[in-house]
């Protein structure tokens, strides 16, 4: 049975496209312009998966407050924002109502295919082995990264990195004590605008989820001019 | 450079101050005025006066009989002058009962030396119709009259000679029998005999003898005289007891022997009268007659007004007054400064004018000075009878009143414009100093409302905002448009945001449609109009988001976190990095050699060095190498990134850290200017600044960054983190 995706997009030539994109790739699409709709709709039935703008009309945080009402429903509803909004703050608010990703615009539709692939799978794993170790599970020292589930911990303990961060490190990690380029941690982002700052503001908000659990944290190092060096 | 800028206008203090100067116009116009008033006083004084003289000479107009009394032709006669007498005389041959201003009043007839026998002294008042005489005679022998003799001639006597009222001669013989009452007879023709045998009692008179001779005072009805007045005294001198002859005869009478008199002038008593009632305080009032013979006077112009004396600095400022008013005046009038007054000799010279005008028949009225100090105005005007002028009546008054009223005024007004000069003075040079305060401090403000790079610090101002004058507005309305280019400011900041943000969503649906078309139409997909098409659709993503990045910059770098940072090491390792990263140009590396620390936000000047790096590799000369030093004077260290080739232009330098100023010219699109904008915000974040220099040899440019170091004494546990650790690559 083909998955349910909603998409919550007020542009019509947009909603359109990811529409067409996304059924291309083999899923169902319910596609909303305004969060009245949306909110009736979910009424009715739960989609597997949410891309949600932020601006829908004249609400300015519309997708915020959608995400809030979903999550509530159904904490464990993978949700993307989608949105034109990338500054630091809307992507941390975001990131903190239980989003799984932050997307900006303009998206590569095969990367936001691939997300959506990527979190249903994530999702299913999650569900199906809560707490057992996966054997997808690789571990580097205090680090244990789970590819599948897009599950990090330090130390036991589970850190919470948004899709991108976790794409990020375990690019960062793959050749321990190596320093990994600016241009590789980009690709890694999958994302079509990156500059260095944006690199640098990922790196410093992993650094600060390490140092919430263990405030020593010290394996990310900077290569001034060049990237990232994971070392232990 | 505005050559016309060194040429500045005066200060507003300088212009108020030379608006004050036109104050000197106030003690200009008093000074005029007080000259115009002191004429109109003095001549109003002139004619009250001549308008006085005027009233007195028609109570005599027509009045001959008052001065026909003399003969009109004087030329023959020598005159003998009757005082008027005060106080009444008793006959004691003692001359101090007569007043003390006759007693040498004596008229002094005979020998040229006085003192030789036979001379006399003679004094003549007139006192109630009669005529009183006062004669010295000198004479060494005095021989009394023998009454044993007929003779009268035989003896020292005094002979009077006159016309009597009936016309006839008179003659009249004062015998001095011995010291005492005197015996007056009537003679005849030849003066040997009396002309009866009993003395004359109309002639009453006392001598006494005296060791140079006698003193003789007698006196005798005026009426004797008749109108013409015709009269003659003489002495006549005997010496030897024995023979009796007659020595000498000393008189009055001219020398020649031609039968003449002397003429005895008198005051017109009944002129006097008539003045008298009319004289007035500081004036005095003569009449005179046509052969300019003083008939009357009454009052007394020479009052000498006596000043209470002033304090002595004003005394002082009195005497410097008197020695610039010439200069005063000459600057105020442009006359020269003449004081008015005549000489006191020459004041005898204008009388005598002002009277023989007068006598021509035309009033007149004239300035004299009797005195250093007192000055009178004479006025004349003359008295007419039958077109023909009889006389005149003369005025005098004192005006020194006037004049010391003039020049204490005077002194009061330059006084006082020059102590009100300098209040005004001084009231202006504060009103111009606390304007020019003000207004500099509007200036200051204002001007720091805007920096160097033209961005508003601040969308108001503070001072004078509340003042009510005009000031007050100027301030209010700079204000005002600062709120309004802060708001409009506002906007243009915030419109790379607002633009990313609405350009987003387009170029979303751009680039979403494009994938779809590629999707839909494999055939397309490689077609090359797809491939420029998306790559137009990243070039528009990324200089709107470059755009946006730069104009939050400096909020962003508000959310930095500062660590403190070896900078040497961060070099180290940052060039170490640049040479795998750019392995086409070679970086040199030159530190101090100790450990450099600074409190910086390590990414932003990560940031810093990019943008530097990347501009020296865009512009450096191939095969040459990028050199970055690190300097530490004092306080400061320096970033310098020097490259060889080409110069900066010369206007570059200035706005070469400005938002969109590219100078790398049109062939460059990709770049916007943001680079080395993104540079000067962030050394200026970190408290430093940034500059860029042409090499001193002319082959290149270097860019310094100059940022504040901190004293480290200890090693921080965050530097850890950024040792380089280029071997493990």
């Amino acid at each position: 049975m083909a998955k349910t995706i909603a998409i919550v997009e007020d542009d019509p030539d947009q909603r359109a496209n990811y529409t067409d994109a996304i059924t291309l790739k083999g899923y169902k699409v319910v596609a909303y312009s305004n969060r009245e709709e949306a909110l009736a709709g979910f009424e009715q039935s739960l989609p597997d998966l949410v891309i949600l703008d932020i601006i829908l009309g004249e609400e300015v945080d519309a997708g915020f407050q959608l995400c809030r009402d979903l999550l509530a429903r159904a904490p464990s509803l993978p949700v993307i924002f989608l949105t034109e909004r990338i500054n630091e703050i809307d992507k941390i608010s975001g990131l903190r109502l239980g989003a799984w990703d932050y997307l900006p615009k303009p998206i590569s539709l095969d990367y936001l295919a691939e997300r959506i692939s990527s979190l249903l799978r994530i999702n299913e794993v999650r569900a199906e082995n809560a707490e057992t170790e996966s054997p997808t599970a690789k571990r580097i020292g205090a680090l244990m990264l789970d590819q599948d589930a897009l599950l990090a911990s330090w130390q036991n303990e589970r850190i919470d990195l948004s899709g991108t961060e976790f794409r990020m490190l375990a690019k960062l990690v793959r050749m321990p004590g190596h320093a990994v380029s600016y241009e590789t941690l980009m690709n890694a982002t999958m994302q079509s605008l990156v500059t260095n700052n944006t690199i640098n503001t990922h790196m410093r908000n992993i650094r600060k989820k390490f140092e919430k659990v263990d405030p020593d944290f010290a394996a990310i190092k900077s290569e001034y001019g060049f990237g990232y060096r994971w070392s232990n | 450079m505005n050559p016309f800028r060194a040429i500045k206008g005066p200060r507003l203090g300088t212009k108020l101050m030379l608006l004050g100067l036109t104050l000197l116009i106030v003690p200009w116009f008093s000074y005029r005025q007080l000259v115009e008033m002191e004429r109109l006083l003095i001549q109003g004084q002139s004619h009250a006066q001549l308008l006085t003289a005027e009233g007195i000479s028609t109570l005599f107009n027509g009045r001959e009989d008052l001065f026909n009394d003399l003969p009109v032709n004087i030329e023959d006669f020598e005159n003998l002058y009757a005082h008027p007498l005060q106080n009444p005389v008793r006959m004691d041959g003692k001359l101090d009962d007569w007043g003390e201003e006759l007693a040498d009043q004596l008229l002094h007839f005979g020998s040229e030396e006085t003192g030789a026998d036979g001379d006399f002294e003679l004094l003549l008042g007139e006192r109630g119709g009669l005529l009183h005489v006062f004669m010295r005679i000198t004479d060494a022998n005095p021989i009394y009259r023998n009454p044993d003799y007929l003779r009268l001639d035989n003896a020292d006597h005094v002979r009077l000679n006159f016309i009597k009222a009936d016309g006839e001669d008179g003659r009249i013989n004062i015998t001095l029998p011995q010291p005492g009452v005197i015996t007056a007879y009537e003679m005849d023709t030849n003066w040997r005999f009396a002309e009866t045998g009993n003395p004359t009692n109309e002639v009453q008179g006392f001598f006494e003898t005296t060791p140079e001779g006698y003193h003789l005072e007698f006196r005798l009805p005026l009426s004797r005289l008749g109108s013409s007045r015709y009269f003659g005294v003489s002495f006549v001198d005997v010496d030897d007891p024995e023979t009796r002859e007659v020595v000498a005869i000393t008189q009055t009478l001219p020398t020649a022997g031609k039968e003449s008199f002397n003429l005895v002038v008198l005051r017109s008593p009944e002129l006097l009268n008539i003045i008298q009632g009319l004289g007035y305080s500081g004036a005095r009032i003569l009449v005179i007659d046509s052969e300019k013979r003083v008939r009357a006077e009454t009052g007394s112009s020479l009052t000498v007004v006596t000043e209470s004396a002033p304090p002595s600095a004003f005394r002082a400022f009195r005497l410097i007054f008197q020695e610039i008013r010439p200069f005063i005046h000459w600057i105020t009038t442009f006359e020269e400064w003449q004081p008015i007054r005549s000489p006191p000799e020459a004041s005898e010279e204008i009388a005598d004018a002002a009277i023989t005008a007068s006598l021509a028949g035309n009033p007149i009225s004239l300035r004299r000075s009797i005195s250093e100090f007192n000055e009178i105005i004479i006025a004349a005007h003359p008295i007419v009878s039958r077109d023909a002028v009889i006389g005149t009546v003369v005025v005098e008054q004192n005006i020194d009143e006037i004049l010391s009223f003039q020049r204490s005024a005077l002194e009061e007004v330059i006084l006082l414009s020059i102590l009100s000069l300098f209040a005004v003075f001084i009231a202006l040079l504060a009103f111009a100093g606390r304007l020019a305060w003000r207004i500099r401090n509007l200036r200051r403000e204002a001007s720091a409302a805007i920096d160097q790079y033209g961005r508003l610090r601040t969308s108001f101002l503070q001072s004078e905002i509340t003042a009510g004058d005009e000031i007050g507005d100027l301030a209010r309305s700079v204000s005002n448009m600062l709120s309004k280019l802060h708001q409009h400011n506002t906007f243009l900041e915030n419109m790379p945001r607002t633009l990313r943000h609405e350009i987003n969503n387009p170029l979303n649906t751009l680039s979403t449609s494009l994938q779809n078309l590629a999707e839909e139409n494999p055939e397309v997909r490689d077609s090359k109009y797809l491939a420029s098409a998306q790559r137009g659709v990243a070039r528009i993503g990324s200089i709107v988001q470059n755009l946006a990045d730069a104009a939050n910059l400096e909020e962003s770098l508000q959310a930095e976190e500062l660590e403190i940072v070896d900078i040497d090491q961060f070099l180290n390792s940052y060039v170490a990095n640049c040479r795998l990263t750019h392995p086409e140009c070679e970086f040199v590396y030159r530190g101090p050699g100790h450990k450099v620390h600074a409190e910086v936000a390590d990414y932003r000047i990560e940031q810093l060095l990019d943008k530097i790096v990347d501009n020296a590799i865009d512009f450096h000369r191939a095969n040459s190498s990028i050199r970055i030093q690190l300097d530490t004077h004092h306080d400061d260290l320096q970033i310098t990134v020097a490259n060889r080739g080409p110069m900066l232009p010369a206007k570059a330098e200035s706005s070469l850290f400005d938002s969109m100023v590219s100078h790398r010219g049109p062939q460059n699109r990709l770049h916007f200017g943001l680079g080395l904008y993104v540079v000067r915000i962030i050394a200026e974040y970190h408290g430093g600044f940034v500059r860029a220099i042409n090499l001193a040899d002319g082959s290149g440019v270097a860019i310094m960054v100059q940022l504040p170091v901190v004293e480290q004494q200890f090693e921080p546990a965050v530097a850890e983190r950024i040792i380089p650790d280029v071997a493990a690559r």
